[in-house]
């Protein structure tokens, strides 16, 4: 599947804009401001339904207008499917279409571009605050682990409720009511998380080598619930096991939370702890990494959630990249480039202010010029 | 204000009603016969006096106590727990239910302001007698709905009744194929041995 017709209005700074993609990728040059970033938050929009950047959706609409619509032609060469996307403020009612048609649930539509977007701020990931790194997680799994969305969605509805609960203060017995609930989505999203941390520890160590060179690397995932069947870091427990550990570890807190007025707990406080071997022992890139390997790992997670992307969808993914040599050094520029147009991956996009930065990716993408919203194909 | 915008801002304050359907509404009141739009008005007028919350099992019922807790006909050792009293009809419509029920009037939701105390729960204990042998708890499937069954089992259980939920999964007559991934994952976790 590649982007075949991007069709964007008073989506950003596009009032009406429709462009055609050939197969092989494409270059997108322009100047700061055009709408590179805009661009790529259209297509990914077609993938999650938000912005990839955080933004809210009336966010996304032209200033001044009244509703967005992104609309994108995914082709295999033979047959295609049409993924739709509107947003209206006033209603503040969202459609989205396949093939012309609502789908019963949105989660339904999520993932049919399959692409992976790599930008600039990604580093946040390493270098950010755990709630970049839940938001990762979170996106990934939503597109790769059916039931993963719905369990998140369940799972932050009882938590609004637990936590009111607790400020409020509450009987022992309506506060387990909650906790059962609490327990039992937040164990299926801990075990997931655990799982594909684990599943693609060796594909971010493999690709952070390929990039940086340097010897030892790895993610682990650090839960707020204590690891069932704790001494042992190999082996990823099961949904069971992190259930019981969970429901212990709420009730051992049970006096602390009601008087702080907070669940203390589950998955809304998990981590993930990105590191690479040091002379002597793991250094945590996110307090004692240089900008280089931060940068270095972000892009290797990207890679580890390609792989895991193509693993689920069973087809190459759409590879998207926002302007992400600027900072890289010419030798980790060109490892990047390597990995990137390797015969695995699907349709490249990528985004520059310098054209010259293109000719690491190769000849064969076709380029474009995108000025004040407008894009045309040199 | 006319007496036409006196109703319609009346209409508008139904659910799903917004001012223009409101007044679609009572133009449409003005095309049909004065007496038509009298007998709405009656009907109006005789439910809100007369019907009244079942005293035992909070129903909607002209009588008190309503129709299902004097059935003699009906299996006195169930309860069936429901959220609102418009649950009765879907579930008694099924045909597959033949006891006693008792509506909470909503289910917990500590963001709205909804604890054990705003809902039929201490009226709903006085009921446990030793005739009574089950409680199924018929609330609906959301997070809510799932927090106020665990909290009646924790409260009903210690009183040696036995607590049942209703199941979930496929629709009765409708094809996987067709069926999302939320329910068909329901359904396989709530699998039967045959």
């Amino acid at each position: 599947m590649f982007l075949q017709r991007l069709g964007l209005r008073n989506f950003r700074n596009f009032e009406e804009e429709a462009v055609e993609f050939p197969e092989r990728g494409a270059a997108l040059i322009a100047d700061n401001g055009q709408g590179k970033t805009n661009l790529l938050e259209g297509v990914y929009y077609l993938e999650i339904f938000r912005s990839f950047r955080g933004a809210r959706d009336e966010q996304l609409i032209t200033f001044g207008c009244g509703h967005f619509r992104v609309e994108g032609l995914l082709s295999d060469g033979e047959g295609g499917v049409e993924v739709a996307a509107a947003y209206a403020r006033e209603s503040c009612r969202k459609k989205v279409t396949l093939d012309g048609r609502e789908p019963g649930r949105m989660g339904e539509a999520i993932g049919h571009v399959g692409a992976i977007i790599f930008t600039a701020s990604d580093v946040e990931i390493v270098a950010g605050g755990p709630a970049a790194r839940r938001r990762f997680l979170d996106i990934v799994l939503s597109l790769v682990e059916p039931g993963y969305l719905s369990a998140l969605q369940r799972y932050r509805q009882i938590l609004s409720q637990r936590n009111e609960l607790l400020r409020h203060g509450a009987s022992l017995t309506e506060l387990a009511a909650w906790s059962a609930g609490l327990v039992f989505t937040g164990s299926r999203i801990t075990e997931a998380r655990a799982r594909w941390i684990a599943a693609r520890r060796a594909s971010f160590a493999h690709y952070y080598g390929a990039i940086s060179g340097e010897p030892e690397a790895g993610l682990d995932y650090v839960p707020s619930v204590p690891r069932p069947g704790s001494g042992t870091e190999e082996g990823t427990p099961t949904r069971e096991g992190w259930s019981e550990s969970f429901h212990s570890e709420i009730q051992r807190l049970a006096d602390n939370e009601r008087r702080r007025g907070l669940t203390l707990v589950g998955p809304h406080r998990d981590d993930v702890s990105f590191w690479v071997m040091g002379s002597t022992e793991r250094l945590q890139l996110r307090s004692f990494g240089s900008a280089g390997q931060q940068r270095t790992a972000a892009i290797a997670l990207r890679m580890a959630e390609a792989e895991s992307l193509r693993a689920a969808r069973g087809r190459r993914p759409i590879l998207m990249l926002d302007d992400v040599f600027a900072e890289l050094d010419p030798q980790r520029a060109e490892r990047v480039a390597g990995l990137l147009t390797a015969e695995k991956w699907g349709q490249v996009i990528v985004t520059s202010p310098k054209p010259t930065e293109f000719a690491l990716m190769g000849k064969s993408l076709a380029e474009y010029r995108i000025v004040g919203g407008r894009v045309n194909r040199l | 204000m006319s007496v036409i915008d006196d109703l319609a801002s009346e209409f508008s304050r139904l659910p799903g009603i917004g001012r223009k359907t409101a007044y679609r509404l009572t133009h449409y009141l003005l095309k049909i016969p004065p007496e038509e739009a009298c007998r709405l008005a009656r009907a109006i007028e005789a439910m809100a006096e007369r019907v009244r919350h079942c005293s035992t099992c909070h129903n909607l019922s002209e009588s008190d106590p309503c129709e299902y807790c004097t059935n003699p006909n009906r299996d006195q050792a169930t309860i069936c727990v429901v959220e609102e009293a418009s649950d009765i009809a879907a579930i008694d419509g099924s045909g597959g239910y033949r006891g006693l029920y008792h509506v909470l009037g909503g289910c917990l939701s500590p963001l709205d302001g909804i604890g054990p105390e705003e809902l039929n729960v201490d009226s709903l204990l006085a009921r446990l007698n030793s005739e009574i042998r089950e409680v199924i708890v018929a609330t609906n499937p959301s997070v809510e709905g799932e927090a106020t069954a665990t909290y009646l089992h924790k409260v009903v259980a210690p009183r040696g009744v036995k607590v049942t939920r209703l199941a979930r999964g496929l629709p009765v007559g409708g094809d996987l194929e067709y069926a999302d991934g939320v329910t068909i994952a329901q359904a396989l976790a709530g699998r039967r041995g045959m």
